[in-house]
């Protein structure tokens, strides 16, 4: 009997060391908020294609709960859905709105219809055809989420015609397409009897219009996507997410490979043909290989977030901190080295030069302890104890926190690093009282509004409480054209770095690989297997 | 023995309940949030908030406690939040790969310990001896993902003779479900042959100091006699301990392994699960897991009795 009872200890142990320190390299839920932008690789690659046919084996991070990408915004399940689904709008390499399932569109004069003449003959995976009726019913459904309502307003779809589509909107909205085009939680069409069977996590049956066709999803193995004989390819070049999708290869496989060194050592056996998201310190490895092809993408703005509840609701102690850290440090320690980050006060890439801006330039980088010390002064801090809330889950944002911590510490504060595994971070960062800082990662997104720390309507963790953003957001809305939106978003970004509700770092930039005989690879927020081949 | 045996299958009742209780409060009272995992960083508060709601994780703890346990009374151990399939689905899935790692492991790991036990008791201080046991310390001080590794990078990438991650179960090939298995199954199997080798010499030691082993050489038995027919089969009663042990450890402890080579198995789905916060997958399978350790110990408490009939059960 003692045995027995040795066991059950055993397992009690298991349990209760996996709920405190569940702290794998490789987490099992890839929904950091990382995610490609525009890079040297988006858009439409000119080498030399191969032979069609044949199959891509992918080792990815993580597998996603669902294949919906209505429901999260989890990259995990945007990388893989978007070989399943696709979208009325997409975006081109320059962020640009182009259309997809849309034939065209119309916006109105006073901007609150737009039109969409839809494509005709678009068989969904399934075999049936295309019509405003499915389109009606997933942009219904999709319109329900936050995501949708907070960018969008109050609005409402209605089918025209079996091919024409109208949205209607409360208050005219500058962003609107960028929203229906953002790969993001994106707005896929799928067909309405699907969507009604929906439950809460989701719909249950992956059917779309995308080149590829899930046969099979064995959970925590693999998906496997065959190739969908009626897809029907725009005629456009192939840009970004937008453009001729020609599909090339007979089967993607999604291998679900946590472990990095595997995905590094599966690659170099030839086990995988692509291998997403490899450890920096594996790099010199693939280096080596010179049947490797090495892919360094854009990831998105690596950001400390301050508790504007707590302490940090002094912008003087805000300023203290900006002052203090030493951005290079801090991105050297996240990402190793200048390889693999971006410096800069922007939250945009340099190519999407619709928003793109150094406004705030000379606020980025000062590393003056001096100004950290008078506005640390300002503030009345007398030693309070600042908790860092990270993970090591992601050791880029763990090696952030750690470099943070060393640079208060020189300023003469008091540093506390809570080291949690990623689910309890999410949920203690919604704690008000719980912590002071933390760092998360941002995807480039498409639009200024989809930073959710710069909306205090989004009640989002870490919580802005300064109505100046909220007005510039809204401005953004109401502009005419992207002048004047860009115009308006340089004096949000000015803002956001005199108010400082969060400290953008910089960008960091992630690592990807792929053997030389896949030709054709493209990425433009997530890897595209369309217009490749594999030999 | 069938009364025995009754008893103690009995027995698992209030065992499964306390297991069932501890097992619920504790992943339930841990901080983190599935909704949130599920609907990922970026989700609005209102939209957590929402799926919490539909989910039904906002109710009282006791509500959910009853709603679930009075599932597993009647077999249904749940739904998997994240993978929306029923936990003995998601469980069975799974079983597979790790009932077949811990097999092979544990084949791998007799093969090996056994002989080599027997050998170093028998040449107990000589150069045989002490080779073998720096070998069985090695074994157990070496990391299993460590070996793993080198294992992996050996016969995986630089010779490229067997697979270096995944799965193909049974029913796609024997050779080709053994390609995926060997490996992990070998460093698995290495550091559990290091402890069962340590046991075996140790045991047979003992067995071989004593009288009647004396007697039965000066009687002029045969040595291959003595050592497999009256020493070893007394001296394996501490083994099978360790070896229904480590068997029970393969099957719910082979996280790293399975992580390395990338096996969906048990080990995996748990370590997963407590990530993803996938409250009925834990407490389905951590029950599951905590009834087969009672039926292992079981069979091994009545396999004393084909070993040794001295524990034999009696009708009395």
């Amino acid at each position: 009997m003692k045995r027995k009872h040795f066991g059950f200890f055993i397992l009690l142990v298991i349990l209760s060391v996996g709920l405190i320190a569940c702290n794998s390299d490789s987490p099992a839920v890839d929904n950091e908020t990382d995610a490609a932008g525009a890079n040297n690789n988006a858009g439409n690659n000119t080498e030399e294609l191969g032979e069609a046919g044949g199959t891509i084996n992918v080792a990815y991070l993580a597998q996603p709960g669902t294949l919906d990408p209505h429901t999260t915004t989890a990259n995990a399940t945007r990388d893989p859905a978007k070989l399943i689904f696709e979208t009325l709008l997409a975006l081109n390499e320059n962020f640009e709105v182009t259309p997809m399932l849309a034939e065209d569109y119309e916006v109105s004069e006073d901007g609150k219809t737009i039109t969409f003449e839809l494509r005709e003959g678009i068989k969904f995976h399934n075999g049936d055809e295309m019509t405003s009726e499915d389109v009606v019913a997933s942009m219904t459904k999709w319109s329900e989420t936050s995501f949708a309502q907070s960018n969008i307003g109050e609005h409402e779809w209605v089918a025209v015609d079996d091919h024409t589509v109208e949205l209607h909107i409360e208050e005219a909205s500058f962003i609107v397409l960028h929203i229906l085009a953002e790969p993001g939680q994106f707005a896929a069409i799928m067909p309405a009897g699907v969507v009604e069977s929906a439950e809460a996590t989701g719909v249950s049956e992956y059917i779309g219009t995308g080149p590829f066709a899930l046969e099979n999803w064995r959970h925590d193995q693999y998906m496997h996507f065959v190739k969908f004989d009626d897809y029907q390819s725009r005629e456009e070049p192939a840009s970004g997410n937008a453009g001729a999708k020609e599909v090339l290869v007979d089967e993607v496989y999604y291998h679900f490979v946590p472990d990095e060194s595997t995905r590094i050592n599966g690659l170099l056996s030839g086990e995988y043909d692509f291998s997403h998201m490899l450890p920096y310190d594996g790099i010199p490895q693939l280096d080596a290989d010179p049947s490797i092809n090495v892919d360094i993408w854009p990831f998105g703005p690596q950001t400390l977030v301050f508790n504007k509840e707590g302490m940090f609701g002094d912008v003087n102690l805000r300023r203290a901190v900006n002052h203090a850290l030493n951005k290079e440090d801090v991105l050297t320690a996240a990402f190793t080295n200048s390889e693999f980050y971006e410096a800069g006060p922007s939250l945009f890439m340099e190519d999407q030069v619709d928003w793109f801006t150094n406004a705030g330039e000379e606020l980025y980088d000062t590393n003056d302890m001096d100004r950290a010390q008078e506005y640390l002064d300002a503030a009345g801090y007398d030693g309070e104890e600042v908790v860092i809330l990270t993970s090591r889950d992601y050791p880029h944002h763990y090696n952030s926190a750690v470099a943070t911590q060393q640079a208060l510490e020189n300023l003469g504060m008091n540093t506390k690093l809570d080291v949690y595994d990623w689910a309890t971070l999410l949920d203690r960062r919604a704690d008000k009282d719980a912590y002071d800082i933390f760092y998360t990662g941002f995807t480039v997104m498409a639009t200024p509004h989809q930073y959710t720390f710069l909306d205090s309507r989004t009640e989002w963790p870490g919580w802005t409480n300064n109505p100046a953003f909220d007005e510039l957001l809204d401005e953004i809305k109401l502009a005419q054209d992207q002048e004047e939106a860009k115009e308006i978003y340089e004096e949000l970004q000015q803002e956001l770095w005199e108010d400082l509700p969060v400290i953008n770092v910089g960008k960091s930039l992630r690592v990807s690989a792929y053997g030389d005989h896949v030709k054709g690879y493209t990425d433009f927020m997530g890897p595209n297997f369309w217009n490749v081949t594999v030999e | 023995m069938k009364a025995y045996t009754i008893k103690r299958l009995l027995s698992l009742l209030p065992v499964l309940l306390v297991v069932a209780v501890v097992v619920f409060f504790l992943i339930h009272l841990a901080p983190g949030d599935p909704a949130a995992v599920m609907l990922g960083p970026d989700a609005s508060p209102q939209d957590v908030e929402n799926l919490r709601e539909q989910l039904g994780l906002n109710l009282p703890l006791y509500q959910q406690f009853i709603a679930w346990f009075s599932g597993v009374l009647v077999g249904d151990l749940g739904m998997s939040i994240y993978m929306n399939q029923p936990v003995l689905d998601v469980f069975l899935d799974r079983v597979g790969p790790t009932l077949s790692l811990a097999i092979l492991a544990q084949g791998i790991s007799i093969i090996i310990a056994i002989p080599f036990g027997i050998i170093a008791a028998r040449k107990r201080g000589t150069l045989t001896d002490q080779g073998f046991m720096v070998f069985a310390m090695l074994g157990v001080s070496v990391p299993s993902f460590l070996l793993g590794l080198l294992l992996m990078l050996l016969f995986g990438v630089y010779l490229g003779w067997l697979p270096i991650a995944g799965y193909s179960p049974l029913s796609e090939g024997v050779w080709s479900h053994l390609q995926y298995m060997i490996l992990p199954a070998i460093s698995l199997g290495a550091i559990q042959a290091a402890l069962i080798a340590r046991m075996t010499r140790s045991s047979m030691l003992d067995i071989l100091s004593t009288n009647y082993i004396k007697t039965a050489h000066a009687k002029g038995v045969k040595e291959r006699l003595v050592i497999y027919k009256h020493a070893l089969r007394n001296a394996f009663i501490p083994i099978l301990t360790v070896l229904g042990q480590t068997f029970g450890t393969l099957v719910a402890g082979a996280v790293v392994t399975e992580t390395v080579f990338n096996l969906p198995g048990i080990g995996q789905l748990i370590v997963q699960s407590i990530v993803r916060r996938d409250y009925a997958v834990i407490q389905g399978t951590i029950l599951i897991i905590a009834a087969s350790y009672v039926l292992i110990n079981l069979i091994v408490d009545l396999l004393y009795g084909a070993v040794d009939p001295r524990v034999r059960f009696n009708k009395k």
